[in-house]
């Protein structure tokens, strides 16, 4: 306790502020983020200057000069602080202001209380086992979701019947057409319907239901990073030297994903891009081949998660080069590595086409992905579709299955499409790399022949 | 014809005409990769993956007009 207890205050809501600033920048209005952090750092330096002049009033030398002009500008410093608090009180938004002014308390508070908890028998004990300790985070998310959820429920309550009587007009008008049809949505190109659509056709109104809507893709995709890791978890779990299935499977996949990305990137630089990209291809195949399911939706099937991917892989092949080249090297690279003459005079023709082709790689990227997935969803509707109204006349709940043969051809495309991402997002990081010759498109096609 | 029928007419049109054009370059490229094999047999697997990665640069494209078609396509409709 005491003033070093105040020092790791300070830093703790410091960055915490930082955070809580950027997020409610992003999330409210960038204005506000500034007020919150406006906020915190006028109390910040108000309990600095406060604890300068208790300090300053209670050393033993208190009575000396050096000590009362401390204490003399640590109150000087108080009374600016207060000028350009009112002068902030009155230019920011004064309840933003606020919330960042107690979030040092609140630090404060937390602190104390955690103080009191760890050393404490019950703590203890849930930190004593891994699944308990589990357990109670779960519980504490779970909490503060109903907390949070019940809180937005009604301020959100309006908006909600405002989209269920939209809804169910929607529905009312398309009713026969949908009916007839079999599988219906709302808005948008029809798809399969998947558990979160008939959630939200059964409980419109709902705001758990309509949060899941809204972020259907992430709910699906995080849905399934959940499985992969369960899965990686529990097939390393206990290693054996005679595998059992699981750790056989997964054995098999990583030393073929080895080999693969090896055999592309060579032995110095495979094994270390090998973790990322061989995730890259086991998370994509499950988001493709999940919407196979029924009453599942493929993630990639929406543009937000392919661009999202995309990008991270945009993202790091830039990092690498850099990482690998230097920040000379990187640009000498963009400019088509000029090492005669005419490679210089033809720089201002290189650098922008070197530009343009990176550019282009997450877009391409991103729209095969999104495109071959959903237009492999488009064809199974359209065939069950069809295969409903072969029926119609019977007036029956089922049609005749069409879209069968093409659930094979859908998984080719899936898997297909997981390796081509993979291999050409391997290919993008190679170009990266530091090649002996340098023509890039050379050594590709160089280490491919090998 | 005004901007909705000319979309109608236009979009699967487009569509076969990118259809077309990859189609074209996947029979070269199956052909190449194929006598490849044919002379080579020992390399299957190398040739295939360089098939396979061309032949998705190839198709992409028809997937390009294929997105298009899908984003314009709501406009077709008269309101």
């Amino acid at each position: 306790m005491g003033l070093e207890f105040l020092t790791r205050v300070r830093r703790a809501s410091l960055l915490a502020g930082l955070v809580a600033a950027l997020l409610v920048a992003t999330a409210s209005r960038p204005l506000h983020g500034l007020a919150l952090f406006a906020g915190l750092a006028w109390c910040l330096v108000n309990l600095f200057l406060i604890e300068k002049l208790i300090v300053a009033a209670t050393s033993p030398d208190r009575n000396t000069m050096p000590a009362l002009v401390r204490a003399a500008l640590a109150i000087g410093g108080m009374v600016a602080l207060f000028t350009v608090g009112a002068v902030l009180l009155m230019r920011l938004s004064a309840i933003w202001l606020v919330i960042g002014f107690t979030f040092p308390f609140a630090v404060i508070v937390l602190k104390a209380v955690s103080l009191l908890i760890l050393p404490s028998k019950f703590w203890r004990r849930v930190t004593g086992s891994r699944w308990r300790g589990a357990a109670l985070v779960a519980l504490l998310v779970g909490a503060a979701w109903l907390l949070i959820s019940s809180a937005g429920g009604a301020s959100q309550r309006a908006h909600g019947a405002h989209a269920a009587r939209v809804a169910a007009a929607q529905q009312a008008g398309g009713h026969e057409a949908k009916a007839e049809a079999g599988e219906a949505e709302e808005t948008g190109p029809q798809k399969f319907p998947n558990v979160i659509t008939v959630l939200h056709r059964a409980l419109p109104g709902a705001p758990w239901v309509q949060f899941l809507h809204h972020y259907e893709a992430i709910v699906f995709s995080l849905f399934i990073a959940l499985m992969l890791s369960l899965l990686a978890f529990l097939a390393t779990r206990n290693p054996q030297s005679i595998p059992g299935p699981l750790q056989n499977v997964v054995e098999w996949l990583v030393e073929k994903l080895y080999d693969f990305v090896v055999g592309i990137l060579g032995p110095k630089y495979g094994p270390r891009y090998l973790p990322f990209l061989g995730t890259l291809f086991i998370y994509i195949l499950a988001m493709n081949l999940f919407g196979l399911i029924p009453f599942m939706d493929s993630p990639t099937s929406s543009l937000n998660v392919t661009v999202a991917l995309a990008l991270v892989v945009f993202v790091y092949s830039q990092y690498i080069g850099f990482r690998e080249l230097g920040v000379v090297g990187y640009f000498d690279h963009l400019m088509g590595n000029p090492r005669t003459f005419i490679g210089w005079v033809l720089v201002p023709l290189m650098l922008p086409i070197h530009v343009m082709g990176e550019l282009a790689k997450p877009i391409s990227l991103s729209c095969r992905l999104f495109g071959n997935i959903f237009g492999e969803d488009m064809l199974l509707v359209a065939f069950a579709t069809l295969g409903v109204t072969t029926l119609s006349f019977a007036h029956l709940p089922f049609g005749i299955p069409w879209q069968v043969p093409f659930l094979f051809l859908a998984l080719l495309t899936s898997t297909l499409q997981a390796l081509v991402f993979t291999v050409l997002s391997t290919i993008y990081f190679l170009l990266m790399l530091p090649h002996d010759d340098h023509a890039p498109e050379a050594e590709a096609q160089h280490a491919h022949a090998h | 014809m005004d901007f909705h029928a000319a979309l109608g007419l236009g979009l699967p049109i487009g569509i076969g005409i990118a259809a077309i054009g990859s189609g074209i370059g996947l029979g070269g490229i199956g052909n190449g990769a194929m006598q490849a094999i044919g002379r080579q047999p020992e390399a299957t697997g190398k040739i295939q993956l360089n098939m396979i990665i061309i032949a998705a640069l190839a198709e992409a494209l028809t997937i390009y007009a294929f997105v298009t078609m899908f984003l314009l396509s709501p406009n077709i409709i008269t309101k």
